[in-house]
Formats: C-alpha cells, structure tokens, sequence
C-alpha cells in the first residue's frame, strides 16, 4: 500500500495501480468534504431556507410549476425554472410585456369574487395559498387566501412567529394543526414580524420588509384566475373517491370547513398539494 | 399501541399511497424470518469456519461466489444509467434512478457482506488492501468494489435524506441539496470503477491458464472475458431494473415510471445485449477453434459432464441471449409490456446462466490427466445464507420503497391534472 509496507515495490504495475487507487479514494472523500463544507457555509451565511424551498421545488410535479405568464396566457406553456421567484428571472422582463389572454377563464379584474371565492384584487398572491397586503404605513399585511381558509376552517391550533421574528420568503411564516395534520404555510416575503393575527381577525401576519418590498414573483391581475381554476381542477380530482365515475362540476362553490365536511378524504395528499410541500 | 401504529403515516411522503402498516408489518415477516436464518447460518459460517460450506482447496468457488457475480452484474443499472443521465445527459431516465441506485447498493453491500463471509477470516479483510497483490485481478475487483459501494452509498444518502422526516431538519435538507449537486461527480468515479471491477471479475477466469474451459485470450493484460463480463453487466442491468420496476407496479397496482420509459430502457438493453450475443459467439467461436486446441483440450471434451452438456452453450448464447435481444428490439414485441419483461427477464437468466458456468463448470471439469468430474452441492448453511442476502435485499427495497421518493411519476400522477 504504501513505501515500506510489506509487499511494496517500486514498480510500474504498483505506481500506477496505487495512484489510481489514491486519486479515486481522495475524489470520493473530496466530494464529500465539498458537499460537508457547503453545506456548513449555507447555514452560516442563513441560505438553509432558500435551499430547502429550492429542493422541495425541485420535487413538486410539474402540474404544480407552470410559470405564471403560462397562466396569464402570455405563453403557450412554461415551466418556472427559478422556484416562482420572478424576482431573479433573467425572462420576467420579456414575458411580463407580452399580451395577456387566451387562457378561457375570465380574468374578474376589479373584482372581489372569482369562481366563487374571494380573491381581491387589491392584493397581491402566493401560490402557497397565502396573500400579501401592502399597508399605508409600509408594513404588510399576510393572511390566508380564500380557497386555503375554506379548506382549514378553524384550525384547531396555530403556531405563530413571535413579534421580532425574521421571516424568509418561501420558509415557514406559521403552523395549523387541523383534525391531525399538521399544515406548514409558507411565507409569501421576507420581513420582521411587527404583529400576528388568527383566522378571527382575517389576516396572520403583519411584516415589516427590510427597504421598499419586491412583490414582484406574487400573484396578481389576470394571473389569478387561471392558478385558481387549476387548483379547484386539482382540489376536486383529490377530492374525488377513487372508484367515483366521472362527473361534471355542478357549479357549486367550495363550502367552509372542508375537511371538517369531508373528514375521510386523503387529506394529506391535499394539503401536500395546496401548500406546496413536496 | 394504535397511535403507534399511526405514527408511521408521518415518516411517508405526502401524496403517496402505500399499504397500512399493519399489512406491511405483515409482508415483512417472512422475509425477516429468512433475513435472520440467513444471519444465523452466516454466523455459523464465521464462528466454526468454511467447514460449514460444502466447498474445499478444489472446489473453492460455489455458491457464494456466483450469488456474487449475478448480484453485480444484475447491479450494474445503477452505474449505468447514473452514467446515461449525468454524463450523457440522458435525463428521461431520471424518474428511474433513485430505484437505480437503491438496487445498485442493495446489491453490492449484499455482495460484500458475503464476501466477508465466503473469505473466511474477515478479520484479515484489510490485509487485500495493506498488502495489495496488484497483479491479482481479484485485487483490483476487492479495491473496486470497496471504492464503489462508498459511491453508492454517498448516492444513497440524498435519497434516504428526501424521506418525510428526515428531511425536515435544516441541515439535513441543505446536505442532501449539496450532496446530489455533486452527485454527477459520483456518477463519473462509479462508471469508471464499475468499468474495471465487472470487467475484473470476468478477467479473472479468463487468465485461468490451468482451467483451459474458462482461459482465454485478449488485448494486452484483459482477456476477452474482461470486456465480455462489462458488456453483458450493462446489458442486463437495465432489464433487471425494469422487471424490478414492473414487480413494484404489479404488487402496488399504480404506475411508477412515465409511459415508454421500460421500452426505453428494454431497447437499451436489447442493443447491448445484441452487441454482447455477437461479441460472445465470436469469443466461443475463436475459443472452441484455436485457444482450446493449442492448449491440448477438444471442444467436446467439456461437455461430456451432464449436466454440463452443450445444450448449456446453446440455451446461454440463444435462448438467454439472442431471444430476448430480438424481443427487446422487435417493434411488436417490444410494444408489447408482456413480451417485453419476457426479454427482460431472459435476459436475467442469461446473466445467471453465465455467472454459474464461469464459476462452477468451470471448476468442475477435470483439467488433468488424473483429475475427476467434480461435484459439488451447497450445504444448508452456504444456501440460507444465500436466502438471508435475498431477504436483505426485498427488506432495503421495501422500507425504501414505503418511505423515500423511488420513482419519479409515482406523485405526478397523482397531481397532474393539466393534462399535459
């Protein structure tokens, strides 16, 4: 193995042997000390939150990662390549100029209601279900959209960041516990928590953005119809019995307390769908 | 007790469905009933000595030895097709590889782990590597295969680090992030490893120059077993991972792969295993005709031992190697699921068929004058250890399967709904 150990020569067949042997073994290990340095770097520099979101991201199907011009009808079909952070799409400029249209969902701007939800236009969309409010004072209001506070209902316990709390874009803003399942939403922009709300007061979080807030990778205008159609279309095939023939939607609207409504159905697969967890 | 049970549910991933624990627990049981004979027999093995074996200073290859040839060779899709998607860039494979790479380390640690076994004295493992015999193919297939199952189980982690659980943890996340980042880096050393110890493997009956069945020649140091042994490993290995795959399909009733993936793979390895039948009917052809003459043996002379007949010959390079090469190519048939995991599953009888008369004819056939047709039968303990290596390998698939994202389509089909 080495000089001086028994069995050494100084010959071709050992030279070359060993040195291949001691180069593959120094990748391998060198490969691993990168992936462990890395990694300690991240943590450092506070990254672990962008990370995570970006792996989870990764693993979402891609049903779930079309890019918001695809919904707005800007463009034929895209998937988003940057975990629907438009804020550092090098394409956001080209696509954003491009006329909207041609999705077949009326775009309800102006208007509260959109397939029979609330969605206001006054404000600004996560796709993890989560709505942003910018407020006089510069803070910005945080709550739960329609769809996903019609779902939850109540929670029957919720886990909110105390007043001081840095929040990351796409990291945990707070926690629901619902008839067992834990539901992590994720946090539609990044600030400090100036106050914290409940599904009683209609809004979770007030933030306050470190500089002028970027709200530029939310949801808004034309745009919000069409996610929501989708994710109706994804609610109700999740939500649809296994061995159920195929129907057609009655036009209904989504009643209050889903899964209090429908206690059996897979819940987990929805809210894995609904909050973006892969 | 029923919370317990419960808790289960937290450790899978969301949106996939999976049997009740209960039913799992139940699947389990006789597999690990097998795992732990096989543990006991091992221990037998390693406690009184290789008395307990069937084999002796003749016979010294057996059973152990061709479970081990068979699961690297049936291994290789790991390698492979780790190799066609980070450095060809062939990434329609991607929804395979995670099960890819599960089925590589499930069998090269089990192959490890009966080497251990089958060496005797474990405890002078490491001697192979202080004192290293580098004109030893075996050497080079020991640091090979030692080198390899740290690759894959560096592969491995990020797979197992994406469970429900695990991966909630920061750090966790990060690294596993990290790690698969660097992934093709892994994929490359694997390809180049995996390249010298299947070909080591074979290499090493080929430079049998006392064993004229087995001997043979070839390219400087390499006899042609060397390349036949490679070629065939990656022929095959997509096929054993497409009946795996189709197995998991068949016992959970739901798709895991996208459509037209198995035939992919299936043609894959119906070209390689075209380009092996023609390159290994050559090698018999030349072998048959100068290498065994000049070493003073007939051709028939090796198959006058039933149940070592020539039929063997024949079943090896036809039934197991050109069939199953015409049904994986053939449009039809490989249009075909059913004819096509038929040419997959042939194509695994093949890589067995091999393996066992490289090792075992080989070492039964009499090369001197007062030499006898050898016979050799595998004791209980050699065969449950066998069994315990089968065992281990349905149990890591299986817990792998239930908690860790396999296969790729299995969440998209749940949740695509554009249609597209």
């Amino acid at each position: 193995m080495f000089p001086g150990v028994d069995g050494f020569h100084w010959t071709f067949a050992h030279i070359i042997f060993l040195s291949v042997f001691f180069t593959v073994v120094l990748t391998i290990l060198g490969t691993l000390a990168a992936a462990a340095v890395h990694t300690a770097g991240d943590l450092r520099r506070g990254r672990a939150v962008e990370i995570c979101w970006k792996a989870e991201f990764a693993q979402l199907p891609e049903a779930e990662r079309h890019c918001r011009h695809e919904l707005a009808g800007r463009v034929a079909e895209r998937v988003c390549p940057n975990a629907f952070d438009c804020r550092h799409c090098g394409e956001y400029a080209h696509y954003a100029a491009l006329p909207a249209g041609g999705t077949g969902i009326p775009a309800c701007v102006g208007q509260a209601q959109t397939l029979g939800l609330n969605y206001p236009d006054n404000r600004f969309y996560h796709r993890g279900h989560t709505w942003v409010a910018p407020q006089d004072d510069g803070t910005l209001m945080v709550g739960l959209d329609d769809l996903a506070a019609r779902l939850v209902g109540n929670p029957d316990s919720l886990e909110l960041p105390p007043e001081g709390a840095e929040i990351q874009s796409d990291g945990t803003a707070w926690r629901m516990k619902k008839n067992g399942h834990t539901v992590r939403v994720r946090a539609p922009i990044d600030g400090a928590v100036v106050e914290t709300g409940g599904p009683e007061k209609g809004w979770y979080l007030r933030l306050r953005p470190h500089g002028a807030a970027d709200l530029r990778h939310l949801l808004r205008g034309p745009e919000v119809s069409p996610w929501l159609a989708r994710e109706i279309e994804r609610l109700q095939l999740q939500l649809t019995p296994p061995k159920a023939g195929p129907a057609l939607a009655d036009g209904g609207v989504l009643v209050p307390g889903l899964m209090d409504a429908m206690p059996d159905a897979e819940w987990d697969t929805v809210l894995a769908g609904t909050f973006l967890e892969a | 007790m029923a919370s317990a049970v419960l808790t289960d549910r937290r450790w899978i991933a969301r949106g996939a469905e999976r049997t009740s624990t209960a039913q799992f627990a139940l699947w389990l049981v006789p597999w690990v009933a097998l795992l732990a004979l096989g543990i006991y027999a091992a221990g037998l093995c390693l406690y009184y000595g290789l008395n307990q074996t069937n084999m002796d200073n003749r016979f010294a290859f057996g059973l152990w030895i061709f479970l081990d040839l068979s699961v690297i060779a049936l291994g290789a899709g790991a390698f492979f097709t780790g190799f066609l998607v980070y450095i060809l860039g062939r990434t329609e494979l991607k929804p395979i590889l995670n099960a890819a790479v599960v089925l590589g380390f499930i069998c090269y640690s089990g192959a490890v782990a009966v080497l251990m076994v089958d060496v005797g004295q474990p405890l002078r493992g490491w001697f192979t590597f202080w004192h290293p015999n580098t004109h030893s193919m075996l050497t080079e297939v020991t640091f090979c295969i030692s080198c390899y199952l740290l690759v894959l189980t560096l592969e491995y982690i990020p797979v197992l680090l994406r469970n429900r659980q695990l991966g909630k943890r920061p750090s966790s996340a990060v690294f596993e992030y990290r790690l698969h980042h660097l992934v093709p880096v892994l994929a490359g050393v694997g390809a180049f490893l995996s390249f010298f110890h299947q070909g080591s493997l074979g290499g090493l009956y080929g430079v049998l120059r006392g064993r004229p069945f087995a001997f043979r020649e070839g390219f400087s140091v390499w006899p042609s077993t060397f390349f036949l042994f490679v070629l065939s490993a990656i022929a095959v290995g997509p096929s054993f991972l497409m009946l795996v795959t189709a197995a998991v399909e068949k016992l959970t009733g739901r798709r895991q792969v996208p459509s037209g993936l198995l035939q992919r793979l299936g043609f894959l390895s119906g070209v390689l295993l075209a380009a092996y039948v023609a390159a290994k009917s050559i090698d018999t052809l030349i072998w048959l005709n100068v290498t065994s003459p000049s070493v003073g043996f007939a051709p028939w002379e090796y198959y006058a031992y039933p149940p070592f007949g020539s039929a063997l010959l024949f079943i090896e390079i036809l039934l197991f190697g050109l069939v199953p090469a015409a049904l994986l190519l053939y449009p039809r048939t490989a249009g075909n699921r059913r004819w096509l995991l038929t040419g997959a599953g042939l194509a695994c009888c093949g890589i067995l068929l091999n393996r066992f008369v490289m090792t075992v004819q080989t070492l039964a056939l009499p090369t001197l004058a007062f030499d006898e047709f050898l016979r050799y039968t595998p004791s209980w303990q050699e065969v449950a250890t066998f069994g315990g290596l089968i065992a281990y390998g349905v149990i890591v698939f299986s817990l792998s399967y239930r908690y860790l994202p396999l296969f790729g389509q299995e969440k998209r089909e749940a949740t695509d709904v554009s249609g597209r």
